[in-house]
């Protein structure tokens, strides 16, 4: 069952085109992986989908629902969550109030809200932070917590923008068993991008590859990473390590 | 049909006139924003003091007002650069809360402390070169000299800042910054000095401004707020940070304002006697930065968004 | 039924706070039997009156992280529905104080709907220029009274409680100390509900909000629809109190600018800050200017001593009184350890 359809979907910021007629189709529980060299428009696809940015052309539709004029609190709504890049937290708001946030959305009730974040964090393995302030965590934890607020609004489908920046090898390790638990235990599919490749090859069930907004690659992860255009325009121009250049 | 040409003529000159010295007010508060975001209600009292330095050291100095406007100038200079070290720089480092607090009260102290030096007594220069001297051009049209010289002596005031941005080094760096502050100060710009010099420029130019303005304006403590006010809605129109916009949106907002024979026909119209819709002119500069906020938030001529 | 529960939960204060607050309401309450100068009477009158005024305002300037300068133009729209009622058609204040409400709401929303496109310093900038464009239109409304305003007539037997008129300043203190109590006990509510999470999330990371479902444009305008009704009923209740009202009392921008500080000053988005920065200001500001005020020459002092407290606290802590409090707490606590 398809969950998330993009069809021909184009973005231009002025003249500048971040994303050239892209078109993917994302099932129900899968894993998918969205990678790319720098500048090649993923975070750009990300906000097209998730309705942070009007699109110029093309269609998106998620869960049955044309969604490609929705606005992003509109889209969240019906199902699709998401993390930032860069998570910028201010500080006023208790991590268990910052997921309760996100509990409220299907929850008009305090108590109902609060006894959904609690169980949330307890799900990802931080239920002792919930009096503390975002500022006062480690980035790791931060990162759960944004985890734990998009999970907490039910969502079919969860974007997870370099969910792994900034986190040490074991860091990185705990995530991915996250995110695996997140996809199994809870049946949510997951859309990532990720700089770290060796993430993307365990998680995803299926990888796309996005190159100067282009969509040039989409299918197993091993039969893409051995696509000649695929190392030629991303792995070809970019830092590779050995061990990966042999793999390819 | 004479006298109807000669009207308009004449509200067309002080209108411009106007929107000369009003463009020379939003210069400053665009520099300061344009290098800083950072956005000084105190601009108005800046203004007042200008006013009052010319007002005050013309008598003692025994010099024409306008010979004092350097001193103007120097002294909003001064001011800019203290109310920088002493306040702006701690209020960047909290939220946008802080600057709208911090200015706000640095107004409030400017204001009271003139309340207290110089009285609530509106005051205007009796004594100058050119002050009740005037020019006649054609039928009509009579030209007040001081006002004449404050619109010449704007444009220069502005020109040489134009020039001071674009043309020098100094200009340079501060532009530099203002696009970014960062990347200026890998090649060794300091955002200090740089933003401690916007508002040097930012002071002392709406200070001369305010050294024009008082040959034909009293002055007040309580003077500064509706100058705020114009300044906000002329940098509005013309794009928060764009000098070369606010000296548009100066003219244009010193047109509006400046009109009567517009006002007046207003006041008539459909046969209706609003006997008080001049005390609206100012309404609309409000309006008009309302409307241009909402509809085009770049404004007339703006880069930044 | 759970409105109600959350605005008698404040289980999440330290009992510290909690009996500080009962000691300050016992002696709220008991204030008028204590012996106290008139003087003293109209500076807490002001002192309850701005901590309604802060907090509403805390609602979109605090929670939601809006800095709003425009609100006396709410206090003006409530002042003169009262005043227009009663003088025209001699409307008692219990039924002109709801209509008031309804007005300045319906106005806010009208206004709010544009305003709210615009953020930061242009939000702020935009509540001043749209409080000035109301003032300006009532200076020469001949309706209203124009500029000179309006003169409530004096009842012929006081005390009557429809028209709010009496003798003694201390059934007004009763009157806005029961208004006072409610407030606290609907903000109490407020910062429990759902739109109160979603303002703090908005103020937050806006996009991190949208991405959570939250309608942030539908959300900014209810809360200042919130905050409005707050300063309106005040507006009403200001009518009465002061019988005589003009524009220049009513929606000066000086109200409006004092009504941020306070809250600020206090600490904005906290249940108490409003109530703290009043209690400091307040009698700061009257008393300084009853001592340093024109009587003694030395007129604007106060004002310069005022404009140096809100710099120094702009400059030092920008998140107020119940910013320094929270500070001590946190580090109190200590930090996070993973386990």
């Amino acid at each position: 069952m398809p969950l998330l359809e993009v069809k021909h979907v184009s973005k231009e910021f002025g003249g500048l085109v971040a994303n050239n007629d892209v078109s993917f189709v994302l099932n129900e529980r899968e894993v998918m992986g969205l990678i790319g060299p720098n500048g090649a428009g993923k975070t750009t696809l990300f906000n097209c989908i998730a309705g942070h940015f009007p699109v110029t052309r093309g269609q998106i539709v998620f869960d049955g629902q044309d969604v490609t004029a929705l606005k992003a609190f509109e889209v969240s709504r019906r199902g699709l969550a998401r993390t930032f890049q860069i998570f910028q937290a201010s500080g006023d708001l208790k991590v268990r109030e910052n997921v309760m946030v996100g509990a409220f959305m299907h929850n008009p009730s305090r108590s109902k809200a609060r006894a959904k974040a609690e169980a949330t964090l307890e799900f990802l393995g931080i239920a002792d932070a919930g009096d503390h302030l975002m500022t006062e965590l480690p980035v790791a934890q931060q990162k759960r917590v944004a985890l734990a607020t998009a999970l907490a609004t039910d969502p079919k489908l969860l974007l997870l923008d370099e969910v792994a920046a900034g986190l040490n090898r074991s860091e990185i390790e705990d995530m991915v068993a996250l995110i695996k638990q997140i996809n199994t235990d809870k049946g949510v599919a997951v859309l990532l991008t990720e700089h770290m490749l060796e993430m993307v090859m365990v998680l995803s069930h299926r990888v796309i590859v996005l190159e100067s907004g282009r969509l040039i690659a989409d299918g197993e992860p091993e039969a893409v990473v051995k696509d000649p255009e695929v190392i030629r325009a991303y792995l070809g121009d970019h830092i590779v390590s050995d061990e990966e250049a042999a793999h390819a | 049909m004479e006298t109807l040409f000669a009207e308009l003529a004449k509200s067309l000159v002080s209108g411009l006139i106007m929107g000369m010295v009003f463009a020379l007010v939003a210069l400053g508060l665009t520099v300061i924003f344009g290098v800083m975001d950072v956005v000084n209600f105190a601009h108005g009292e800046f203004l007042m003091i200008g006013m009052y330095t010319t007002l005050l050291t013309s008598p003692i100095l025994k010099v024409d007002p306008l010979v004092t406007l350097p001193l103007a100038g120097l002294v909003g200079a001064a001011l800019g650069v203290m109310c920088y070290y002493g306040l702006v720089r701690f209020l960047l480092r909290g939220p946008m809360v802080a600057q709208l607090l911090g200015t706000f009260g640095l107004m409030l102290t400017l204001r009271n402390l003139a309340l207290l030096f110089l009285g609530s007594e509106p005051q205007i220069v009796h004594e100058g070169l050119l002050v009740g001297k005037s020019y006649v051009f054609g039928p009509g049209i009579v030209l007040e000299s001081t006002k004449l010289a404050a619109a010449l002596l704007s444009i220069v005031s502005f020109a040489v800042v134009w020039w001071l941005i674009r043309r020098t080094k100094l200009g340079m760096a501060l532009t530099a910054t203002s696009l970014d502050a960062e990347g200026a100060r890998y090649m060794g710009i300091s955002t200090e000095r740089m933003n401690a010099t916007a508002w040097a420029i930012g002071g002392a130019s709406v200070s001369i401004a305010g050294g024009l303005l008082v040959n034909f304006w009293p002055v007040d403590p309580n003077v500064g707020l509706l100058f705020t006010m114009i300044a906000f809605a002329t940098v509005a129109l013309g794009g928060f940070g764009s000098i070369r916009g606010a000296f548009y949106a100066g003219v244009i907002i010193g047109l509006i304002v400046y009109f009567p024979p517009a006002w007046d026909a207003l006041s008539n119209f459909g046969g209706l006697d609003w006997p008080s819709i001049h005390s609206f002119k100012y309404t609309f500069v409000y309006l008009i930065y309302f409307l241009i906020m909402v509809f085009r938030p770049q404004g007339l001529f703006g880069w930044k968004q | 039924m759970e409105a109600i529960k959350n605005a008698l939960d404040f289980s999440d204060f330290p009992r510290l706070d909690l009996s500080l607050a009962g000691a300050v309401f016992a002696f709220l309450l008991l204030f008028p039997a204590l012996p106290h100068s008139s003087f003293a009477m109209a500076t807490m009158i002001q002192f309850l009156m701005f901590s309604l005024y802060g907090m509403g305002w805390n609602t979109i300037g605090g929670y939601a992280g809006q800095v709003d300068l425009g609100k006396a133009q709410y206090n003006g729209i409530g002042a003169y529905t009262t005043a227009v009622m009663m003088v025209r058609w001699d409307v008692p204040f219990w039924v002109s104080m709801p209509v008031g409400m309804a007005l300045a709401v319906g106005w806010s929303f009208l206004i709010g709907y544009p305003l709210f496109r615009l953020k930061g310093h242009y939000f702020s900038i935009a509540t001043i220029a749209t409080s000035l464009v109301l003032k300006d239109l009532f200076e020469v409304w001949d309706f209203v009274g124009a500029a000179t305003g309006l003169q409530i007539p004096i009842r012929s037997k006081l005390p009557d409680f429809l028209y709010l008129q009496f003798r003694h300043d201390y059934y007004y203190y009763y009157i806005l100390l029961a208004l006072f109590v409610v407030g606290i006990l609907y903000l109490n509510a407020f910062r429990h509900s759902r739109l109160g999470f979603q303002l703090r999330a908005i103020k937050d990371n806006e996009d991190v909000a949208k991405s959570l479902g939250i309608d942030a444009h539908w959300c900014k305008i209810k809360a200042y629809a919130v905050a409005t009704a707050f300063v309106a009923v005040v507006g009403s209740f200001h009518a009465c109190y002061n019988f005589n009202i003009e524009p220049e009392d009513v929606m000066s921008l000086d109200l409006s600018v004092l009504i941020a500080m306070m809250a600020l000053l206090g600490g904005a988005g906290s249940l108490w800050g409003p109530i703290i920065g009043a209690a400091i200001l307040v009698p700061l500001k009257s008393y300084m200017g009853d001592w340093l005020g024109a009587a003694s020459g030395l007129e604007g002092l106060n004002l310069i001593i005022y404009g140096g407290i809100i710099m120094l606290i702009a400059a030092v802590q920008p998140r107020g009184v119940w910013g320094m409090v929270e500070a001590v707490r946190a580090r109190r606590r200590g930090g996070y350890a993973a386990s």
